[in-house]
């Protein structure tokens, strides 16, 4: 009777054991989907900031270059430079918008004591954007890298937990451009 | 600036009531912002709640354990955490601003607890610790959460990249550069005078050096004299110096905003000898604002701060010998001192509210794009949101 008793007993620790072990393993998984939702949806907001950021700076970089600031050479310049990145597909994007911070950094460099006060209204905005840029695209790259960690593990892969989200690709920029 | 006026939540992980340099930091961020027309709650705990400014919410008690070398007065447990719930929940903020988040404090509770646009700024810098390899997991998701970090040097920085392998935003911390630029030169601190300010009973502030390079240091300049301010005990110190140099050292004690602006322009080489546990060094910032010539040890944060060298003289760290003759050079050279203390002036202004809080707001800014307001992260667990859609039903 006893060891019936006892057998029953250790059949319904070994039960709970493995009863609380799935509840865990669930508990993981949908910690980890939630985290990776989240992951997913910084990444998707922070570009979307970023490019409103960067086509707002390409309008005023078009303005520099209509405005006294340049001279004609670099007003060329900056002009092919601005409409360059608002055309670029996503592959050029990096590339275009390093090339436009270029030439924004050689006609800021000499023009900072020349500005009149008109245009250093303009430039104040420059600047203004710049700064957000700047954290615009730490708050970017950082979201891609850690969407691109989490997803890499073995859990995340085996159970699908990404479900039908594109990887996010690693965006190229020359911050200390900008 | 921002466009909008916002409601921001900032949590202080240590206690309020006792000096340090994040409490300080995080009051004059909140009192900038309130200046500004934000509204700003600041979550902190407190020893004594009756004494605590207006916006300041009380946490709980504090407890003291030791962390990186010294006694942290910090807060967690499951009473701090229902109250960093309920301020969460009933504060509808805009923004959470969490200070020091990877500490065992309520910045990591609110952390954990919210959901929703959070910034978090890192204000330690520590070696690499092995422990990591067992509270990273722990952290990881939770620091993952802040839209956008802060570090407030490229110590900082190169902390928490080491620890946590996320990169940061770097941002100084301020100071209100203008009450420090129109300090009076002093008779009574002027000639031929060095300059110290600081918990000097503390080892890692380094007084001790400075002690030792006093004697090579007199040889030279026979009519030295050191004031050194800051609250402690020089009994401890005074003993162990030796008595024929004993009346080349007047303690102030602890002095006020104003009588540290005069001592900085007044004496004739600040000496700042911290040999580490430093991160950013907000004297030295105000040191350069009061218009002071400036010599300090090479730990990486001031070396930092210093500009390698552009902006105050550098000795390694912990080496008296090298300190006096650094000293010494300066004491005999008063174009170069002038020349330091001019171009101080001018890198102190990057360093100044108005400049970093407008930096901190450009991220507060970057942070709430596209988000809701700051919630409960249990409130949008599934099964939450299934249950009260019952209870409107």
């Amino acid at each position: 009777m006893e060891s019936i008793l006892k057998q029953r007993g250790e059949a319904m620790t070994r039960w709970l054991v493995s009863a609380l072990l799935v509840l865990l393993v669930l508990w993981y998984l949908t910690f980890t989907a939630t985290r990776l939702d989240r992951l997913h949806h910084r990444v998707e907001t922070s570009w979307a900031n970023l490019d409103v950021l960067l086509q707002k700076r390409a309008a005023v970089a078009l303005e520099i270059a209509h405005s006294d600031i340049a001279d004609p050479a670099s007003s060329m310049l900056l002009t092919a430079a601005a409409y360059q990145a608002r055309d670029a597909n996503i592959q050029n994007r990096s590339q275009a918008e390093s090339g436009l911070s270029g030439a924004l950094g050689l006609l800021l460099e000499d023009s900072q004591h020349l500005a009149t006060a008109a245009d250093s209204a303009l430039l104040t905005e420059l600047s203004g954007l710049t700064d957000k840029i700047r954290v615009a695209i730490a708050i970017h790259t950082d979201a891609v890298a850690r969407t691109q960690m989490v997803r890499a593990k073995l859990i995340v892969r085996i159970f699908r937990l990404a479900g039908t989200a594109p990887l996010p690709i690693t965006y190229e920029f020359e911050s200390d451009v900008l | 600036m921002l466009s909008r006026s916002l409601k921001i939540g900032i949590v202080c992980p240590y206690s309020w009531d006792t000096p340090g340099g994040v409490q300080n930091h995080i009051r004059d961020l909140a009192e900038f912002l309130i200046e500004s027309g934000h509204d700003v709650s600041v979550l902190a705990p407190a020893i004594d709640e009756s004494n605590l400014p207006e916006y300041v919410v009380h946490a709980g008690k504090p407890i003291s354990i030791p962390y990186n070398g010294a006694v942290a007065r910090v807060l967690f447990g499951p009473v701090a955490f229902a109250r960093v719930r309920q301020w969460i929940s009933q504060g509808e903020f805009d923004l959470l601003h969490l200070h020091e988040p990877a500490i065992p404090s309520i910045s990591l509770l609110a952390c954990w607890a919210a959901d929703g646009p959070m910034v978090g700024t890192f204000h330690a810098a520590a070696k690499r610790q092995k422990i990591i390899f067992a509270i990273g997991p722990i952290l990881e998701p939770a620091i993952e959460k802040l839209s956008a970090r802060i570090a407030v040097s490229e110590a900082a920085r190169l902390t928490l990249t080491d620890h946590l392998d996320t990169d940061a935003v770097i941002i100084p911390n301020g100071i209100y550069a203008n009450r420090y630029t129109d300090g009076k030169v002093l008779e009574k601190w002027s000639g031929n005078t060095i300059g110290f300010i600081g918990r000097f009973e503390e080892p890692r502030k380094g007084l001790s050096v400075l002690v030792d390079a006093l004697p090579v240091i007199s040889r030279f300049a026979p009519d030295v004299k050191i004031f050194v301010a800051g609250p402690g005990d020089p009994a401890e110190i005074i003993e162990g110096i030796d008595p024929q140099l004993r009346q080349r050292f007047e303690f102030l004690g602890k002095i006020t905003e104003s009588e540290k602006a005069d001592f900085m322009s007044s004496v004739a080489v600040y000496v700042a000898p911290n040999t580490g546990g430093e991160s950013f060094g907000i004297i030295l910032a105000e040191a350069l604002a009061g218009g002071a010539c400036v010599v300090a040890s090479d730990i990486p944060a001031f070396d930092d701060l210093l500009g390698h060298g552009e902006f105050g003289e550098l000795f390694e760290s912990e080496s008296s010998t090298e300190l006096a003759k650094v000293v010494i050079d300066l004491l005999r050279d008063e174009a170069k001192r002038k020349e330091l203390s001019a171009r101080g002036k001018e890198r102190a202004k990057m360093f100044d509210w108005t400049f970093v809080a407008q930096q901190i707001c450009s991220v507060y800014e970057m942070s709430i794009v596209g988000s809701h307001k700051v919630r409960l992260a249990s409130d949008t667990r599934p099964w939450n949101r299934f249950s009260s859609k019952e209870e409107k039903q």
